[in-house]
C-alpha cells in the first residue's frame, strides 16, 4: 500500500508528466534504431479522481487513495504539437542575462502579485514597461514597483559584483597622487558618479569605467602605512578595501 | 519515495506503447502492422515528492482483481500511440 499521496498544484502534476512523457520518447527513439516497427505516443489523457483545496492563495489538489469516497474528478489532455507550435506558444527560454523573480530579494506576497499578471523574470516585466502599461492600474495591486526596480537592480549588481584586482599609488600629468583601481565591473552605472573615501575623508573620483577608477590624493587624506578606501560604485556596490603603502 | 509496487510513469507508458510486430501471413504474401492503438485502462496512482521536492509519479494498473474492503481509487489511464517517427512532433 502506498503512503500518503503529496498535495501537488495542477502545473507541477503536467511538469511531471511532460518529464516522464519526454523520458517514453527518448527511450522510443532509441529503441527506433534498431526496430523501426515502433511506436510513439500521440497524445495522452488522464481522468483523476482528486481532492481539491483552496487555502486563499493555491488550489492544491490530493490524488484520492483507496477507500477514500466523494473525490471530484479533473481530466488532464496530453496531445502532440510539432516544433513550430512549440516555438509559437512558447516564449523563449530565461536568458543568462534575465533574472528569475524568484531570485530579486521581495516579499512573496509581490512575487505571487507579479506571477498572477504572467510576469516571471524581469525580461518580462521590461516587455510589459516597453508597450507602457501602467501595471499598477492594470492589477489594482499595491505593489511598490519603486522598491521593486530597486531590488532588481541590487539583484543584477549582485549577480555582476565589483572585483578589484589591483590597487597603485602613482601620479598624474601634473605630479599630483593619485590611487588606480584595476579590475572588473566597477563603475557600471553611466548616471552615479563613484563616490571614494579614504581614511574617512572624501575624495574626489577623477576617472572611472567598468575596469579602472582613479582616485585622487591630497593632504588631507592624511596617507599612513595602513589605509582605509571606502567605495561606492553605485547605490548597490559598496566596498572596502585596505591600502597598504 | 515511491512505493516499490508502483512503476515510474514514463515506464508505465512506454510498456503501453509495445504494441507488437507486424502480423504475416508467409504463405499468402501479406503482411499487416497496427498503425494506431488507443488504450484506456483503470490505474492506481502514488503521487510523492523526492528529496528535492519534485513530485514523482508512480502508476499500476489494478493490482487486484477480487473485492476489497477498501476499494482502490482507480484514475483512468487514455494514451494513443501511433506508429512511426516524430513526423507531427509525437
Amino acid at each position: 500500500m502506498a503512503g500518503e499521496n503529496a498535495a501537488w498544484q495542477l502545473e507541477e502534476l503536467v511538469d511531471s508528466l511532460v518529464v516522464e512523457l519526454d523520458k517514453t520518447r527518448e527511450t522510443l527513439a532509441v529503441k527506433a534504431i534498431n526496430k523501426p516497427l515502433s511506436y510513439t505516443v500521440k497524445d495522452l489523457a488522464l481522468e483523476l479522481n482528486i481532492f481539491p483545496s483552496y487555502d486563499g492563495d493555491q488550489v492544491k489538489f490530493v490524488t484520492a487513495q483507496p477507500g477514500q469516497q466523494g473525490a471530484s474528478k479533473v481530466s488532464i489532455q496530453l496531445g502532440s504539437i510539432t516544433d513550430q507550435q512549440v516555438r509559437a506558444t512558447t516564449k523563449a527560454p530565461t536568458g543568462k542575462q534575465d533574472l528569475n523573480i524568484d531570485q530579486i530579494d521581495v516579499d512573496t506576497r509581490t512575487k505571487r502579485q507579479l506571477r498572477k499578471l504572467g510576469v516571471k523574470s524581469v525580461e518580462d516585466l521590461q516587455q510589459i514597461q516597453k508597450k507602457n502599461v501602467d501595471l499598477e492600474k492594470v492589477s489594482e495591486s499595491t505593489i511598490d514597483y519603486k522598491r521593486l526596480a530597486n531590488q532588481i537592480q541590487k539583484s543584477r549588481r549582485n549577480e555582476t559584483p565589483p572585483r578589484v584586482r589591483s590597487v597603485s599609488l602613482s601620479r598624474n600629468e601634473n605630479q599630483a597622487p593619485q590611487l588606480v583601481l584595476r579590475g572588473e565591473n566597477l563603475a557600471m552605472d553611466r548616471s552615479f558618479k563613484p563616490v571614494a573615501v579614504i581614511n574617512e575623508t572624501l575624495a574626489e573620483v577623477t576617472a572611472c569605467n567598468d575596469r579602472e577608477l582613479t582616485v585622487a590624493l591630497g593632504a588631507e587624506h592624511q596617507l599612513a602605512q595602513e589605509n582605509e578606501l571606502v567605495l561606492t560604485f553605485d547605490p548597490f556596490a559598496v566596498m572596502k578595501i585596505n591600502v597598504r603603502i | 519515495m515511491l512505493d516499490e509496487a508502483f512503476l515510474p510513469f514514463a515506464e508505465i507508458v512506454r510498456h503501453l506503447c509495445l504494441v507488437g510486430e507486424p502480423i504475416s501471413d508467409a504463405s499468402a504474401g501479406v503482411s499487416s502492422v497496427i498503425e494506431e492503438c488507443s488504450v484506456e485502462l483503470p490505474v492506481e496512482l502514488d503521487v510523492t515528492r523526492d528529496a528535492d521536492g519534485r513530485l514523482q509519479i508512480g502508476s499500476a494498473p489494478p493490482l487486484y482483481y477480487v473485492d476489497t474492503t477498501f476499494r482502490p481509487s482507480f484514475h483512468r489511464l487514455k494514451l494513443r500511440a501511433r506508429l512511426g517517427g516524430d513526423d507531427d512532433g509525437g
